[in-house]
C-alpha cells in the first residue's frame, strides 16, 4: 500500500474527529499513521480562557505544526474551539520580539528616546539601576516604621496567564525579597469580585462544584456570562444536556441579547446594575413562598448584613466618594433570619420589574425554578457579575439563593463562577499574587500568616510587609502621582486593558519619574508605552502549569524553543534577582537577624535556598520515551519548576498548614495525568467540596461543612440595590458595555496575529439598536464617534450582528489595538474587591 | 499542506442533504457520521487558504446546527511525498 504524507495527516484528522464524536468509521487506522508522519504529540493545557481544555499538539522539526482536542481530557473530551484550533499559530506572528529593546538617545537610556536593541545584560543593568534607586528611597521612608506601615515604590503587575511557578517566583521576589506588596495580577480586572465573595461567604476561595455539573443539572442560569462565545466548550456540554435531558431548562440574564439566547428557554435583558434587584427578588420569592430549606439554614448558615452606600472605588477626592457614607466598608454584622427576610421584602416582582425592565412572567419563571426543590440548578457567571461596582455583593446575592435552598455542593446543584484566564485560579488566586495575599489563601495583614510564610521561605521574623499593597487600578494612580516609580508588567497588556487610559494609565506610564518594563512576546500597546521591552518565551516554549476554574491543576512540558533571545518570565524574574545584594534590599537591622544572608544576592536567598534548587538537572521524558528540553533547567543548573512547585506545596499540603482544603499532588504526578482537582488527598481529587462523601475534609456524619469558616457555616449576606457609578443622562445618553468576541481573546495580542482570526473579525464594531442608530442618522456599516467624559474613538456601526443590544445600550469589544476602548471607560471599581466595572458608563454617539 | 477536520452537527434526517451541501465547498470531504447526526468532515487547502473561513460559513448552511473543530495541520512540507509502502 502506498501512502503519502497527506493520506496520513488526513486519516489522523478523520480519526480524531470520529473519536471525539463517538462515531465509528470503517477502515480508519491511526496507529501506523501516528508513527509514520514524524509528528511528536504531547498534551498541553490551552493558552486561552479559564475552561482549561487539554489540547494535543504536534511538533515536527522544532515547529508546532498541528493540534487536536485531547480525547482523554475530561474537560473537553476531544473537542476544541476556534481559538484552540489556532494555538500552534500564535507563536509565529511576524513581529515576534526576539531581543530586549530599550528607549535610548545618544547611546544612553532616555525616557523620551527611541527603542533600540540591547543585550540582556544592558537591559537588566539599566532596569536594576532604577529599581535600586526606588528601593533605597523606600528604605529611607520606612526607617523606624512597624511592618504593617511599610510602603514601597516598586511594583509588578502579573497575570492569570503566568504559569503557577512564575506567579510563585514573582510573589517570592516581590514580597519576600523586596518586601513590597505592590504585586497584583490582571486577574484583579476579572476575578477579584468572585474572590471577595467566596472569602466572605465561605472563607475559602474558588467554586465548590465542577464541570461535571454540566451533565448533572436540570437547569442552568447564566448571570452575565456569554458562554457560547467565551467558553464554547462548556457551552457545547451544556447544549448537549439541554437537548438530551427531558425538562431541562436554560435561563439567560444579560444586558443585551447574545448567542446564548438562541438556546434560552427564558431569555431576559435587564437594565445594567439591576441584577442586584433581581437576585433579591428571587430570595424574597423563596421566603414568601416558604420554599427555603429550613434544616439546611439551621445547620449550615449564618445571616449577616454588609454596610451600604460604600462608594465606587474612585479617587478619594471624587464627589461620589465624598458623598458616600461608608466608602470602602465591608465588615459583616450578624442578623436574624427575620431581619434578613425583612431586608429583601421590598423586592417584590413589581419592584424588580420596575428596576430591571424584565417582564414579570419571566422573573417569576426564574424565581420558580430556583424555588423548586426538585430542580437541580447551576448558576454560571463571568464578567457581567464580576466587573461590577457591587461585584462582591451580586456574587453574594446569588450565593444567598443557593444557600436558602441548600442547592449547593452536590452534583448538579451549585453556584459556579467561571474564569476568563487559563490560570486566574491556579496562579493569581491560589499562589496569591494579589497585593493583599500570600499563597494558599493566606493574607499579608495577619501576623500568623506572615510568620508561617516567613518560616517556609526561611526569612527572619518581621521580613514580610504587613500593609496591603497597591491594587491594579491604584497602581496606575500611584504611577501618575509619582508614588510608585518602577513597574514591571508581565504576561498581559495592561495599557490596553486598564480603564480610563487617558486620565490615569498613560500619564502614569509616561511620567518622567517612572521606569516601566514590559515583558511580552509581541509589541503590544503596553510594550510600546514602556521604557524597556523584554522578549518573552510563550506558553509552549517553557514547562508550565495552569489551574482552571474547576480547581484542576494541569502541567505540560516544553514543546519548542523560543525564538532568538526570548526567555520565559520565570527566567527573567529569577535572573533579575541576581542583580541585588541583600544589603541593597534589606535594612541592616533585618539582616542582623539573618547574618548568614549578608553578602549574598537575592537569588541566593530566594531561589538557591536549598528548596527551590533541590532537584538536580534531569531528563524530561514522556511515557513514549520522547525527550523534551527545559531551557530554565539548562540555564540555572537545577530543575526550578519542580523546586518552586514543591516549595509552594509546603503552603497547601504540608502537615502544619494553616488553611486546609487546597492540598495538591506532587510534581511528578501532574505530568502523568490530565489534571487533578484540589483538594487532592491520598492521590484522589475532589469533585464537590464541603459535602460528606465527596470531600475528604468533611467527616462522616457531618453532612455539609463549610470548613473555610471557623464555625463551619456559610454566610448569607444581605445587600440592597444601589445605582451604578455613572448612568446615562441627557448629554451622555447611552449605556456603554465592553467585552470580548469569540475569535479574539482579551486584547488580541495573540489572536490578532493569526491571519484567519484577524480576517474573520478584523476590527471592533459598536453593536447598537437600529432605532438608536436611526435617531443619530447612522446606518449599519457607517462610522460613528463614541464619546465619554474621558475620551473618544471611532468605530463601525453594527445593528444586525451576533449581539443585539436593547435601545439605550451599546456594546463594543476591547480586543482592537486601533480602537482603544479604555479611553472611554471609567475606572470605577467595586470598593470591596477593587475590580473595575467595564460594563457600565455613559456614552454619546454621533456620526463620525 | 493545510488540513483540518471537524464535526458538523445536523439532524440525522437531514444529514444526507447537509452532506451534499457541504461537499459543494472546495476541499471539503464528508467521511461519515450521518446516522448519528455528527458528520465527520475534512477541509483541505494550500498554506495560504483560510480554512477557518470555510468552517465559519458551514454555520450558514441550511440544516447545520453547529460546527466544532477537532484537528488542524499546517506545515511546509511535501504533501505527496510517499512515507510508507
Amino acid at each position: 500500500m502506498k501512502l503519502t504524507r497527506r493520506d496520513f495527516v488526513k486519516s489522523n484528522a478523520v480519526a480524531a474527529a470520529a473519536a471525539a464524536a463517538g462515531v465509528t468509521l470503517p477502515g480508519i487506522k491511526t496507529a501506523a499513521a501516528a508513527d509514520a508522519d514524524g509528528i511528536r504529540w504531547d498534551k498541553i493545557a490551552c493558552r486561552f480562557c479559564g475552561t482549561g481544555c487539554s489540547v494535543l499538539v504536534g511538533v515536527k522539526d522544532g515547529q508546532m505544526v498541528a493540534s487536536q482536542g485531547d480525547p482523554d481530557a475530561p474537560v473537553n473530551k476531544g473537542l476544541n474551539c476556534i481559538k484552540g484550533y489556532f494555538l500552534p499559530k500564535i507563536m509565529y506572528g511576524k513581529d515576534r520580539l526576539t531581543q530586549p529593546l530599550l528607549r535610548k538617545s545618544g547611546g544612553k537610556y532616555a525616557k523620551d528616546g527611541k527603542f533600540e536593541p540591547v543585550s540582556w545584560d544592558e537591559a537588566f543593568d539599566v532596569m536594576a539601576e532604577h529599581w535600586k534607586k526606588a528601593i533605597k528611597k523606600s528604605m529611607e521612608e520606612n526607617a523606624g516604621k512597624p511592618v504593617d506601615k511599610m510602603t514601597s515604590r516598586v511594583g509588578m503587575f502579573g497575570s492569570g496567564q503566568w504559569t503557577v511557578w512564575e506567579g510563585y517566583a514573582a510573589s517570592k521576589f516581590m514580597k519576600a525579597g523586596l518586601r513590597s506588596n505592590n504585586l497584583d495580577p490582571n486577574a484583579r480586572h476579572c476575578m477579584a469580585s468572585a474572590v471577595g465573595a467566596f472569602i466572605r461567604a465561605f472563607g475559602i476561595d474558588e467554586p465548590m462544584g465542577c464541570y461535571d455539573d454540566l451533565e448533572h443539572a436540570d437547569a442552568f442560569v447564566l448571570w452575565g456570562a456569554n458562554m457560547a462565545e467565551m467558553h464554547p466548550i462548556l457551552w457545547s456540554r451544556l447544549t448537549d444536556t439541554r437537548l438530551t435531558k427531558p425538562d431541562s431548562e436554560v435561563h439567560v440574564l444579560s444586558t443585551y441579547e447574545h448567542r446564548c439566547f438562541e438556546l434560552a428557554d427564558n431569555g431576559m435583558v435587564f437594565i445594567p446594575q439591576s441584577d442586584l434587584a433581581i437576585a433579591n427578588y428571587i430570595a424574597n420569592y423563596i421566603i414568601q413562598n416558604k420554599a427555603y430549606n429550613k434544616a439546611f439554614l439551621d445547620q449550615h448558615v449564618n445571616f449577616t448584613k454588609t454596610p451600604t452606600d460604600i462608594g465606587y472605588g474612585l479617587r478619594p477626592e471624587h464627589p461620589l466618594e465624598k458623598a458616600a457614607k461608608n466608602a470602602g466598608k465591608g465588615k459583616l454584622s450578624k442578623i436574624s433570619f427575620d431581619e434578613y427576610a425583612a431586608s429583601v421584602a421590598e423586592y417584590t416582582v413589581d419592584k424588580a420589574h420596575e428596576i430591571s425592565g424584565v417582564p414579570k412572567d419571566k422573573l417569576e419563571k426564574l424565581a420558580k425554578l430556583y424555588a423548586d426543590p426538585k430542580k437541580k440548578v447551576v448558576s454560571y457567571w463571568t464578567m457581567g457579575m464580576n466587573q461590577h461596582t457591587r461585584g462582591v455583593w451580586i456574587n453574594g446575592l446569588v450565593y444567598n439563593i443557593h444557600l436558602l435552598m441548600g442547592k449547593i455542593s452536590e452534583p448538579g446543584n451549585g453556584p459556579f463562577s467561571l474564569t476568563g484566564q487559563p490560570s486566574a485560579c491556579g496562579t493569581a488566586r491560589e499562589v496569591g499574587t494579589f497585593c493583599h495575599r500570600l499563597p494558599a489563601d493566606l493574607v499579608v495583614k495577619k501576623a500568623p500568616h506572615r510568620a508561617f510564610s516567613e518560616k517556609i521561605w526561611k526569612l527572619p521574623e518581621g521580613t514580610l510587609n504587613g500593609k496591603v499593597g497597591y491594587h491594579a487600578v491604584l497602581m496606575h494612580r500611584m504611577l501618575k502621582d509619582s508614588k510608585m516609580n518602577t513597574f514591571w508588567v508581565m504576561c498581559n497588556n495592561n495599557m490596553q486593558a486598564a480603564a480610563n487610559m487617558n486620565e490615569e494609565s498613560y500619564p502614569g506610564w509616561r511620567n518622567p519619574d517612572n521606569f516601566i518594563t514590559v515583558s511580552d512576546p509581541y509589541p503590544t500597546v503596553s510594550a510600546q508605552a514602556a521604557d524597556l521591552i523584554l522578549p518573552t518565551a510563550m506558553w509552549a516554549e517553557k514547562e508550565g502549569a495552569y489551574g482552571n476554574a474547576e480547581r484542576r491543576t494541569q502541567f505540560w512540558r516544553q514543546q519548542i524553543k523560543a525564538p532568538g533571545e526570548a526567555r520565559s518570565d520565570l527566567w527573567q524574574i529569577m535572573e533579575f534577582s541576581k542583580r541585588f545584594t541583600m544589603e541593597e534590599v534589606w535594612p541592616a537591622e533585618l539582616l542582623d537577624k539573618a547574618p548568614e544572608y549578608k553578602g549574598k544576592t537575592l537569588f541566593d536567598v530566594l531561589y538557591a535556598n536549598g528548596e527551590v534548587n533541590k532537584f538536580p538537572v534531569q531528563e524530561v521524558k514522556d511515557t513514549d520515551g520522547n525527550v523534551y528540553e527545559n531551557d530554565e533547567m539548562a540555564l540555572f543548573g537545577f530543575y526550578p519548576q519542580k523546586g518552586l512547585f514543591e516549595e509552594y506545596r509546603l503552603f497547601n499540603s504540608a502537615p502544619d498548614i494553616i488553611k486546609k482544603g487546597h492540598e495538591m499532588a506532587d510534581f511528578d504526578t501532574y505530568h502523568k495525568v490530565r489534571g487533578l482537582r484540589w483538594p487532592v488527598i491520598n492521590g484522589k481529587e475532589t469533585l464537590w467540596r464541603f459535602r460528606e462523601g465527596y470531600d475528604p475534609h468533611v467527616a462522616k456524619g457531618e453532612g455539609v461543612k463549610f470548613y473555610g469558616k471557623p464555625d463551619g457555616r456559610a454566610n448569607i449576606i444581605t445587600a440592597p440595590y444601589e445605582p451604578a457609578a455613572e448612568s446615562p443622562d441627557k448629554e451622555y445618553d447611552l449605556w456603554l458595555c465592553t467585552g470580548r468576541v469569540l475569535e479574539h481573546w482579551h486584547s488580541g495580542s495573540m489572536t490578532r496575529r493569526v491571519p484567519e482570526l484577524y480576517r474573520a473579525v478584523p476590527d471592533a464594531v459598536v453593536y447598537m439598536h437600529p432605532k438608536d442608530a436611526k435617531k443619530r442618522r447612522l446606518r449599519q456599516g457607517q462610522m460613528a464617534k463614541l464619546q465619554t467624559r474621558r475620551g473618544e474613538l471611532v468605530a463601525r456601526v453594527e445593528t444586525r450582528g451576533r449581539n443585539r443590544t436593547p435601545e439605550g445600550l451599546v456594546y463594543i469589544p476591547w480586543f482592537d489595538a486601533h480602537r482603544l476602548v479604555n479611553k472611554l471607560t471609567l475606572d470605577a471599581t467595586d470598593p470591596l474587591s477593587k475590580e473595575t466595572d467595564y460594563k457600565k458608563c455613559a456614552v454619546k454617539i454621533s456620526r463620525a | 499542506m493545510n488540513l483540518c477536520s471537524a464535526i458538523v452537527h445536523a439532524k440525522p434526517e437531514q444529514a444526507a442533504v447537509v452532506t451534499d451541501r457541504l461537499q459543494e465547498f472546495s476541499g471539503v470531504e464528508v467521511h461519515g457520521g450521518q446516522e448519528e447526526g455528527k458528520l465527520i468532515v475534512t477541509i483541505e487547502g494550500t498554506e495560504d487558504d483560510a480554512l477557518a473561513d470555510t468552517l465559519t460559513s458551514f454555520n450558514n448552511v441550511d440544516g447545520v446546527i453547529s460546527t466544532v473543530m477537532i484537528y488542524h495541520y499546517c506545515g511546509e512540507d511535501a504533501a505527496n511525498e510517499e512515507v510508507l509502502q
